[in-house]
């Protein structure tokens, strides 16, 4: 009975899923924010190279992963998958759980698989210097460190919270020599609003985005690149499900559900798309597909499913999503990366109708959960990987009532090695359960754009 | 006693020690106050003092100015704790101190200009030095009672100092918050039923992040911006629904809600608001009951009061289990700014009515700060938390 199942390097994917392929009916198209028009290629090249461009918008369904990058790639890829044994043993499930573990790249979680991409696309086009906005800080990381691999400038504007909170991520985007400022900051006009209208605020990832699109917008020689939420990114992060795929294969498994915690979406997008495809095309129709979120930042199970922006400034295109209204500043969670007013358009859609769906757990349940994880399978996963678990343990414990062999797999997207003050904080019981208060929300709101439609 | 001097260039302290603080209510009796004696008999020993020297001794080395009264009301703690930078300003002309002379005492350190006061006694001390400071210049007790139930109490004389300790301190740059004082009745309490009254709200000193541990959220370290998010909040609520009559409950928190209408509610008491503006002040149970018969949709706001974490019960007597049958309890929106919730860890509900208090469940939402909430666990007046 295998633990650990590797593939060969040649087994490394060479090319990635596009799902958009195979969508029943085409995803809403991005909005120009100040025409309210479908955005054209000509709209995003400002910020983005065009083989980016083209990636986001390609009906292709395979597409072919440069050599240049699977050579990157390759330096922690195919990652490990694992079955759970000491997990199932100590919940004394039936179900079997297989875990994609994504820790073991350079920056500990699975954001360099497009970070590696959109840095080679850059450079090809001859772009110097990228920006971009990082939360907890995994983003940024894995951004600084493939900027570096291919020789570009790199600057990550940094939720201000996450700075104070994660000193140690920040460290690490210096020694893959990138610049790091707290986000809002003064350098950008938006931060500059922001910080006029609250000085104290904590910052979230809708205003530093806004902050390094502004930044690339008005530098020749600068891109903007962003970690989640938008197609090429989930299309990169395939090699995660198209491995797990491979790797289930190899013991004769499919997976019952396929689990992923959910941002802005990328790493649930790049464990679940290749089983969503199959489901989509008509095989393993049983498959269930979970996100999971915060019930700080419930935005799929309790956002609106509408045109909103990508940040706070309104800078970015209108993506049909679900959204729970870009000027929402969730509560500091320790989960940084999942604080996030939005979520991946094609997510949104794929749970909008039905193909996929979500849940949303408290902070504490999550790490009671990370706990168990990591005092059976040994990890310690990072916060927002928490939430993927907690899911995978309830989807256990269910079967363990029913006596249902049902087959995990969750994407254990990242380690957790620079949030132990978050686990620190759990075990001093000082972790707050925050909620969404969604019908005092509704009747107050009044934010979200009215786009003609 | 020297004279006080002119100006100070450093934080200045009035401190003053209550020594027969919880005298009486260790022994049994009600309240100290004319009955030390009596409580000499009975075997009650003084604590105060020592209470207020565990806090001084780890001042000693501060740069602090103190004022401070004669003999064991500050002038003997100070001096065993080693401090020689003080000056007695005021002497008690009885042998034993009393209520009198802690008022006294603070109108002196006003008269000549304090930065804060700095306290050892108990609910009813915080009381008296209440009266006469009132929110004009901020207080800090050191614990020196059974049970405190006020919220200008640090959780120990330690804490106390800790607080002053902070860096960078200097007469603007103590963060401050407001701390409710209460009134609690001794008579019913010695009976075994705790009814406290909020008697007022005074603004104190914290140390964010004390209590937070190793957790560094910038949101939660701010008392007034938590309040003015929680306050933002609600007002646009109230906007989005004109047929809702809103019942605003004591505190400041609630207070902040009327500000955003730029309207001064009851700080003590309960007003109504419709439409953004106030119809009623200071309601009382009949008064609310006629409300309800007059509108259709009505909710209550209420926030957490003092430091026992009481929501509904205790010093909200106006809402009567019939008040609030009425209004429903699924309309009670609760506000807490996240400081408050982390000095208070166990939240109470004490409606008079179980049946009233079991429909709120297990866990109450609470709002915490702009479209933001916290779910706490609750605990009964009737029952113990699981």
């Amino acid at each position: 009975m295998h633990t650990k199942i590797l593939l060969d390097e040649e087994h490394l994917p060479k090319r990635w899923y596009n799902i958009l392929a195979d969508l029943p009916t085409p995803l809403d198209p991005p909005l120009h924010p100040g025409t309210g028009k479908p955005v054209t290629p000509e709209d995003l090249s400002p910020i983005f190279p065009m083989e980016l461009i083209r990636q986001e918008m390609s009906p292709q369904k395979m597409i072919d992963i440069p050599e240049e990058v699977r050579d990157i790639l390759r330096i922690w890829r195919p990652a490990p998958l694992y079955r759970a044994h000491r997990l199932e043993a100590r919940l004394k499930t039936p179900a079997r759980i297989y875990y994609k573990y994504e820790g073991v790249s350079p920056a500990g979680s699975h954001k360099p698989n497009t970070a590696v991409a959109q840095a080679y696309y850059n450079m090809k086009a001859g772009v110097e210097r990228l920006a971009t906005e990082t939360g907890a800080g995994q983003w940024g990381s894995a951004l600084a460190f493939a900027t570096k691999v291919f020789g570009l400038e790199c600057t990550i504007y940094m939720v201000r919270s996450s700075y104070a909170q994660k000193p140690y991520r920040k460290s690490m985007m210096h020694v893959w020599g990138a610049e790091c400022i707290p986000s809002p900051s003064t350098k950008t006009k938006a931060g500059t609003a922001v910080l006029e209208h609250d000085r104290d605020t904590p910052g979230s990832l809708g205003i530093a985005i806004s902050e390094a699109v502004e930044d690339a917008a008005t530098h020749a020689n600068t891109n903007y690149s962003l970690g989640s939420v938008l197609n090429h990114v989930c299309l990169h992060q395939t090699v995660i499900g198209l491995e797990a795929m491979e790797q289930m294969a190899q013991v004769e498994e499919y997976p019952d559900v396929v689990i992923g915690c959910v941002g802005g979406g990328s790493n649930f997008a790049g464990i679940a798309f290749p089983f969503a495809g199959d489901k989509l095309k008509g095989s393993h129709k049983e498959t269930e597909i979970i996100a999971v979120e915060p019930t700080a930042c419930p935005t799929l199970t309790r956002g609106l499913y509408t045109y909103d922006y990508g940040d706070v400034a309104g800078l970015t295109p209108l993506l049909k999503m679900f959204t729970l209204g870009h000027d929402f500043v969730p509560p500091s969670i320790h989960a940084g990366g999942l604080r996030y007013h939005g979520a991946s358009p094609i997510v949104s859609k794929l749970v909008q109708e039905g193909t996929m769906t979500a849940t949303s757990c408290y902070q504490t349940e999550v790490f009671e959960a990370a706990q168990t994880f990591a005092q059976t399978e040994g990890f310690i996963v990072a916060p927002e990987t928490s939430h993927a678990v907690r899911v995978a343990i309830d989807k256990a414990l269910e079967c363990k009532k029913t006596g249902e062999e049902k087959t995990i797999l969750f994407n254990c997207s990242g380690h957790g090695d620079f949030d132990m003050s978050a686990y620190d904080a759990y075990y001093a019981g000082k972790l707050e359960d925050y909620e969404y208060p969604e019908q005092l929300i509704r009747e107050s709101l009044a934010r979200i754009p009215k786009i003609p439609t | 006693m020297s004279s006080p001097p002119q100006s100070f260039p450093r934080i200045t302290v009035g401190f003053l020690v209550n020594p027969i603080a919880g005298m009486g209510g260790a022994v049994g009796l009600k309240g100290t106050d004319g009955l030390v004696e009596q409580a000499r008999i009975r075997g009650a020993v003084a604590h105060a003092p020592g209470r207020a020297k565990e806090a001084m001794v780890l001042l000693k080395d501060a740069p602090f100015r103190f004022l401070t009264c004669s003999g064991p009301m500050g002038e003997d703690i100070l001096r065993d704790a080693g401090i020689s930078g003080f000056d007695v300003v005021y002497s008690s002309p009885g042998a034993e101190t009393s209520s009198a002379d802690t008022r006294e005492a603070c109108r002196v350190f006003r008269s000549i200009g304090v930065d804060l006061v700095l306290f050892c006694g108990g609910d009813g001390t915080a009381r008296d030095v209440f009266d006469t400071t009132g929110t004009g210049i901020p207080l800090l007790g050191i614990p020196a009672g059974v049970k405190m139930y006020s919220a200008v109490f640090s959780l120990t004389p330690e804490a106390a100092a800790e607080i002053l300790l902070q860096q960078g301190i200097g007469p603007l740059s103590l963060p401050l918050r407001d701390a409710e004082v209460v009134d609690v009745d001794e008579e019913a309490y010695r009976l075994g039923e705790l009814r406290t009254r909020l008697y007022g709200i005074a603004r104190s000193p914290y140390l964010p992040g004390l209590v937070q541990g190793t957790k560094v959220v910038f949101e939660d370290r701010d008392d007034d911006r938590a309040r003015a998010g929680i306050a933002r909040f609600l007002a646009e609520v109230m906007e989005g629904t004109p047929e809702i009559l809103y019942i605003l409950g004591p505190g400041t928190t609630t207070g902040a809600i009327a500000h955003e209408f730029g309207l001064e509610k009851t700080l003590l008491g309960f007003d109504a608001m419709i439409k953004g503006r106030i119809v009623e002040c200071d309601l009382n149970e009949s008064s609310m009951l006629a409300l309800l018969d007059q509108y259709a949709h009505v909710r209550l706001v209420v926030s957490v009061i003092g430091a026992q974490g009481a929501v509904l019960g205790r010093g909200t007597q106006q809402v009567s289990p019939q008040v609030l049958r009425r209004i429903g309890v699924s309309q009670v929106i609760v506000v807490a700014t996240p400081h408050k919730l982390t000095e208070t860890p166990m939240l109470f509900l004490d409606t008079g009515d179980p049946g009233l208090d079991a429909g709120f469940g297990e866990f109450l939402q609470i709002i915490t700060g702009y479209r933001t909430a916290q779910r706490k666990r609750l605990k009964r007046s009737t029952g113990s938390c699981q």
